[in-house]
């Protein structure tokens, strides 16, 4: 099948969407697919040879976080181009209704379309405004996905209609086969937490974690927090107890591979999230990689953990997150439990799993349609002469 | 006076005639969604019935099941496509023989049988799958036909034509032993 896919976001930074797409690209085209995806890149990025640059993305504050977008009639010429010479069956949006590649693509395209919705929080003071403008050209989504249960809601919510619920993919074996890092494995005096993630956004929860590390230091005084992501370290330092402070070991940004290693390697990895995730894809890879998790009560992690397959505690409550941190430090037996179990709950998320829901997907919408192209050729007069003898004639 | 009367009427009409071409184009290309997605969902349930009347003469399950499943899968190949009332009685009917059918000892019976069961089985999850996919964007299709043409201006200028309002396709098709990790 020729499959175009579309990132409303730029690859130059690393994000839940560009990966997505990237890992569901990467194992079409191991299935033997043609896949081309568009995406905003600058000129002077190294891209997989299966990436087209859409134009250079500029950082633009969306939904609450900042992406980096591209947008304009240069870009949308660029879409255009993109389309024609692809002679694609399908096309595949991400986030249709972000301001950037996807929502050009929409415009320019006709033919069998599949989009996916990745976010839980749709800003609806934009999309209301929009609304009139955007509608007509999401009636042309012949297929849409939700990456979860929270993110199908707010689809049903804002736009009406349905959407089948297609969890992200990971590639389970990556993680399953990472090699453990001495320096990152606990003992029985010094065990070792882990933190992933942009640590100076809140909603990643490190404040709530910040604040349970004395509770946590009180009972286990050797224990060590490795942090991994982004951020100035100073700032979440000045933020804590000396002790707490002194806990802490700042990794920065780690590659894909010591990510698996840390997950694979700590004691417990904790994910304190307070809120705006849609879907727990980290979760996912600590399973994989055999850690015990400990995360708040999202529902989007509670449908991603189940019973069994990781602990919870009370989102936000830094108190119930030290006490859960405690009783799994001091339980070797239970936190070998949750790890096996959560490796079993992982495999129904591999992208062999996945990949096969989305190209059911694909079959689906492109079943006796023809492929796509732009909408430019065929004008409004055209169509408008062809419906009127169409309702004319039957 | 008379002159401004002239331009204002010409500009009124270009408007009114941007808007019907444009509001013609929009539900011209809705009523191809539904045409087409009316389509597929045929097809899906046509293979649906195959792989259930397959499963039904693989000879795993017991008589009674294959003549359940064998009668309700002819049931839905020799049914009238054009009314769709009836048809979705039938497609429900054929969902609840294989849910009959496939009790936990039958599943388990014919997952054992590599040769013929199993991927007969296979085939009928599938087919179910693609069945589920096919009606949901069916009836997306057609919940966006309807809310246009609920429209005012759309019902006042008859944008729709003599184009049927269509429905949606209502059948229970969930099968979940069939479910992957079910």
């Amino acid at each position: 099948m020729r499959i175009g896919i579309v990132s409303p976001y730029s690859f130059d930074v690393p994000g839940g969407v560009q990966l997505h797409v990237r890992d569901l690209a990467e194992h079409l085209i191991s299935l033997g697919h043609y896949v081309s995806v568009l995406a905003p890149a600058d000129d002077d990025t190294p891209l997989p040879d299966y990436v087209v640059s859409s134009g250079r993305a500029v950082p633009v504050r969306y939904n609450g976080s900042v992406a980096r977008l591209s947008f304009g009639p240069l870009t949308a010429a660029r879409v255009g181009r993109w389309v024609e010479a692809g002679h694609f069956d399908v096309v595949h949006l991400h986030e249709p209704v972000t301001p950037s590649v996807s929502v050009l693509a929409l415009w320019a395209v006709e033919g069998p379309i599949v989009a996916t919705f990745h976010t839980s929080n749709l800003r609806s003071r934009a999309m209301q405004a929009a609304y009139p403008l955007l509608r007509p050209s999401l009636e042309k989504i012949g297929a849409r996905i939700a990456v979860s249960e929270d993110a199908r809601r707010t689809v049903t919510t804002h736009l009406g209609g349905d959407a089948v619920v297609i969890p992200n993919g990971v590639f389970v074996e990556r993680f399953a086969s990472a090699k453990r890092r001495g320096d990152w494995e606990g003992t029985a005096a010094r065990p070792t937490i882990a933190f992933l993630g942009r640590m100076e956004e809140p909603r990643k929860g490190m404040p709530v974690l910040a604040q349970a590390l004395p509770h946590i230091l009180a009972e286990i005084p050797g224990v060590r927090v490795l942090i991994a992501g982004p951020g100035d370290p100073e700032s979440i330092r000045k933020e804590m107890t000396k002790e707490a402070a002194k806990a802490c070991e700042f990794l920065g940004p780690v590659s894909d591979q010591d990510k698996a290693s840390l997950l694979a390697s700590v004691d417990v990895y904790v994910a304190p999230n307070t809120g705006g995730e849609s879907f727990g894809i980290i979760l996912i890879e600590a399973m994989s990689a055999q850690a015990t998790v400990l995360a708040s009560d999202l529902p989007a992690f509670a449908r991603v953990l189940r019973a069994d397959a990781g602990q919870m505690f009370r989102n936000g409550d830094p108190v119930d997150l030290a006490r859960a941190v405690v009783g799994l430090l001091r339980n070797p037996l239970r936190r070998e439990e949750l790890a096996a179990a959560g490796r079993e709950r992982a495999n129904a998320f591999d992208w062999s799993v996945v990949a096969e829901d989305v190209l059911a997907v694909y079959e689906t919408v492109v079943f006796g349609a023809s492929s796509v192209r732009t909408g430019e050729h065929d004008s409004r007069w055209a169509r408008l002469r062809r419906s009127g003898r169409n309702s004319g004639g039957t | 006076m008379n002159l401004s009367w002239i331009v204002g009427a010409i500009a009124l009409a270009v408007v009114i005639a941007w808007y019907v071409s444009y509001g013609a184009a929009r539900l011209d290309r809705l009523h191809t969604r539904v045409e087409g997605a009316l389509s597929v969902l045929d097809a899906q349930l046509v293979r649906r019935a195959e792989a259930t009347l397959e499963l039904a003469n693989c000879g795993a399950l017991d008589a009674a099941s294959a003549l359940i499943l064998a009668g309700a899968a002819t049931d839905s190949l020799e049914a009238d496509t054009t009314d769709q009332r009836s048809r979705e009685a039938i497609e429900s009917d054929l969902t609840q023989a294989l849910e009959l059918a496939l009790g936990e000892e039958a599943l388990l019976r014919l997952r054992q049988d590599e040769a013929v069961g199993a991927p007969v089985l296979q085939r009928v999850a599938t087919a179910n799958q693609r069945v589920e996919l096919a009606r949901r964007f069916l009836n997306d299709a057609v919940t966006d036909v309807r809310r246009v043409r609920r429209k005012p201006g759309v019902r006042l200028l008859r944008l729709a034509g003599h184009a049927e309002l269509p429905q949606t396709f209502e059948i229970d098709d969930e099968l979940p032993m069939l479910v992957r990790g079910a």
